[in-house]
């Protein structure tokens, strides 16, 4: 049986090339290659109906048509090359043997190629225990914020309630605001942590959240970790832009406010999701002003990376027994550079197909 | 029938004070509390203390202190100022024609998107410093030089190729510092250039059409339909470069403003920072009520 229709559908198969053979026009390059030639003849007949005018419109335009790609190829090649230069270099630069940067013969490919310059920073950044630490403090801090700031824009975007607009207000203050101005403040708070302002009456003690990773986590579990007034913005522009219909239909159905969020809310705005989180990650990855001011010894990429020279005296060149001239260095500054930047760089390959789009759908443009 | 229509559109209200009751909750006290704070210290001479900081009224003092005793921080604040009313038009200009670019239909286009917003990834971070070739804070001059893009040279290097060799040393250094702060301007129109391209998405296809069929040469097209359509936009990307160029932590007034915290002088540095803000909450106010007159809104 299963023979029969495996070679029934041969057949069937072989039936249908044949038939499509025959059914298929004639083939395309010979025809284009007419159609060009007529529609050539048919533009000078046309262009000769045509007021001057018009004339040299047409004709202008086709000008246009013919340089203007090429134009565009150049310019874009030549602002691509301007951004990616440096990165080039810091990738030719940290595989190469510290001697050869002064051969003036090597600009681009050294002639030999060594891992020692990476290797070398790895240890003076003691890389694997600070990638632990900056995923842990930072990254862990912007998926929270992530979701915090969407429960927050979609509560601006979504509902009516009074005093909505002075609330709003604060959120634009957040943006504008320089996070210099309430850094004392900001540090008084968390050296003399006082719970509910009522620990201090009952111990006669403060607790110090100096040093502690609370310090990073209360701002972004409350939606007011780094730039968060931007991306409370972001969803706030995005969630408006739903059509009401969406959530009408789901309240219909029983659904209470928070489920709406989670199971219809959510899936509709994937790309503003991605978006935010790809943005909150990058910011708190870079970010060295906020992992600094709470801490007196923290250890981030974005700190280590800022020490580097510092921290390559100590550990790799045996407190400056080895002398290196500025050349030199530049080698394991550029290794340095590019382990720090690899893992956020992977996962902006994976997550910028959908950076575009989310912008383009957070509805900035109606606003 | 209305009662219950009320009642359910007040419980939808009180929804919405959940949802925004976390963050509200976060920003008292990480935010509007330590303003108020701040705003009062710069009254203020203050001194740290344990537990406290002991603040001593002192009315604008400090303010006086900031705008007429203290050298730098004058200069520092018209050097910034000046800074930013050069740099955010060039800004927004070529951000607006990188997103023209990349709007239109051509081969490779997904890879000079993704190229033109790396600096988003790599702009706010160490690494920038780094390869930009400010290897300043390790003191090794020498690098400094090496490293960083090409400007310098090549601005000499064309000058010399026109013939204006050794012309005018003030011409020729502003022309090198004129074009390496250009380039290094590319690495700073990520955000906008996202902004733009999705304005331009923006623009419905039965304008385009309509254009087409009356017509208009691109250049038409720019002036009498592009630029309406994106003027919101530019209007947020206005805003949004000024105040990232202000606010960003690497600026001169910025980084004075923590030298003096260092000093433990808070409330002259509230003062400054207060200032500060203050200025930049005019010129955005007052960008913002003359654009946005002129901007055309699609309603």
């Amino acid at each position: 049986m299963a023979t029969e229709t495996m070679t029934a559908q041969a057949v069937d198969q072989k039936g249908l090339k044949s038939f499509l053979d025959k059914v298929r026009p004639e083939k395309k390059p010979k025809e284009s290659k007419r159609s060009r030639k007529e529609e050539k003849e048919r533009f000078k007949k046309r262009l000769s109906t045509l007021t001057p005018a018009e004339q040299k419109y047409l004709k202008r335009k086709q000008a246009i048509e013919a340089v203007w790609p090429i134009a565009r190829g150049l310019l874009v090649f030549g602002l691509c090359f301007v951004i990616i230069y440096p990165l080039l270099y810091m990738v030719t630069t940290a595989f190469r043997p510290r001697s050869e940067m002064n051969d003036p013969t090597i600009i681009w490919l050294s002639k030999s190629f060594t891992l020692s310059n990476v290797k070398d920073v790895i240890k003076a950044m003691s890389f694997w225990k600070t990638l632990g630490n900056t995923l842990f403090i930072n990254i862990g801090c912007s998926i929270i914020q992530v979701i915090t700031c969407a429960l927050t824009g979609y509560g601006f975007g979504r509902f009516k309630f009074k005093g909505k607009n002075i609330l709003f207000a604060v959120v634009i203050m957040m943006i504008l605001m320089p996070p210099q101005i309430i850094l004392i403040p900001q540090y008084m708070f968390f050296r003399y942590f006082n719970p509910l302002g009522i620990w201090h009456l009952i111990t006669h003690n403060y607790i110090n959240l100096i040093n502690n990773p609370l310090t990073m986590y209360m701002p972004a579990l409350t939606a007011n970790g780094i730039k968060a007034g931007l991306f409370i913005f972001l969803f706030r522009q995005a969630f408006r832009g739903l059509p009401k219909e969406l959530e009408d239909a789901a309240y219909l159905d029983g659904c209470s406010p928070f489920k709406t969020f989670v199971s219809v809310m959510i899936p509709n705005a994937g790309s503003t999701f991605l978006t935010v989180f790809l943005l909150s990650v990058v910011w708190y990855w870079n970010d060295y002003y906020v992992s600094t001011s709470f801490f007196t010894d923290n250890s981030t990429i974005a700190l280590q990376l800022k020490n580097l020279d510092a921290s390559l005296t100590r550990i790799i060149f045996n407190n400056g027994n080895v002398k290196v001239n500025a050349r030199e260095l530049i080698v394991w500054l550029e290794a340095g550079c590019l382990i720090s930047i690899t893992p956020i760089l992977i996962m902006y390959i994976f997550l910028q197909k959908y950076f575009t789009e989310g912008i383009a759908r957070s509805g900035l443009t109606g606003m | 029938m209305k009662k219950l229509n009320m009642s359910y559109e007040k419980k939808k209200g009180l929804y919405g004070y959940g949802f925004i009751g976390i963050w509200f909750i976060g920003a008292l006290m990480f935010f509007i509390i330590p303003v108020i704070q701040s705003f009062w210290y710069s009254f203020h001479d203050v001194t740290p203390d344990v537990g406290q900081l002991i603040k001593k009224w002192v009315g604008i003092e400090n303010f006086r202190r900031a705008f007429t005793v203290d050298p730098d921080f004058r200069v520092n604040l018209t050097s910034v100022l000046g800074d930013t009313a050069w740099q955010t038009p060039i800004i927004l200009i070529f951000s607006l024609f990188v997103a023209i670019i990349i709007n239109q239909e051509f081969k490779g286009r997904t890879f000079a998107r993704a190229v033109f917003f790396l600096p988003v990834i790599i702009a706010t971070g160490p690494v920038y410093a780094i390869i930009t070739g400010n290897l300043s804070t390790s003191g090794t001059a020498d690098a400094e030089q090496f490293s960083s893009m090409f400007s310098a040279n090549m601005v000499d290097e064309l000058l010399e190729f026109v013939g204006i060799y050794g012309f005018n040393d003030k011409l020729t250094e502003l022309l090198s510092t004129m074009t390496s702060d250009i380039l290094n301007l590319v690495w700073k129109c990520g955000i906008q250039i996202i902004v733009f391209l999705a304005a331009l998405q923006g623009i419905p296809a039965s304008a385009k059409e309509a254009a087409n069929i009356e017509g208009a040469t691109a250049w038409e097209f720019f002036w009498k339909i592009t630029l309406p359509y994106v003027s919101p936009m530019i209007l947020v990307n206005l805003v949004y470069t000024i105040i990232d160029t202000f606010v960003a932590t690497d600026n001169k007034v910025m980084t004075q403003v923590l030298q003096i915290q260092d000093d433990w002088k808070y409330g002259l540095s509230a003062a400054m920072a207060w200032s500060y803000f203050v200025i930049v909450l005019v010129v955005v106010g007052i960008i913002f009520a003359i654009m946005n007159k002129i901007v055309y809104y699609d309603d």
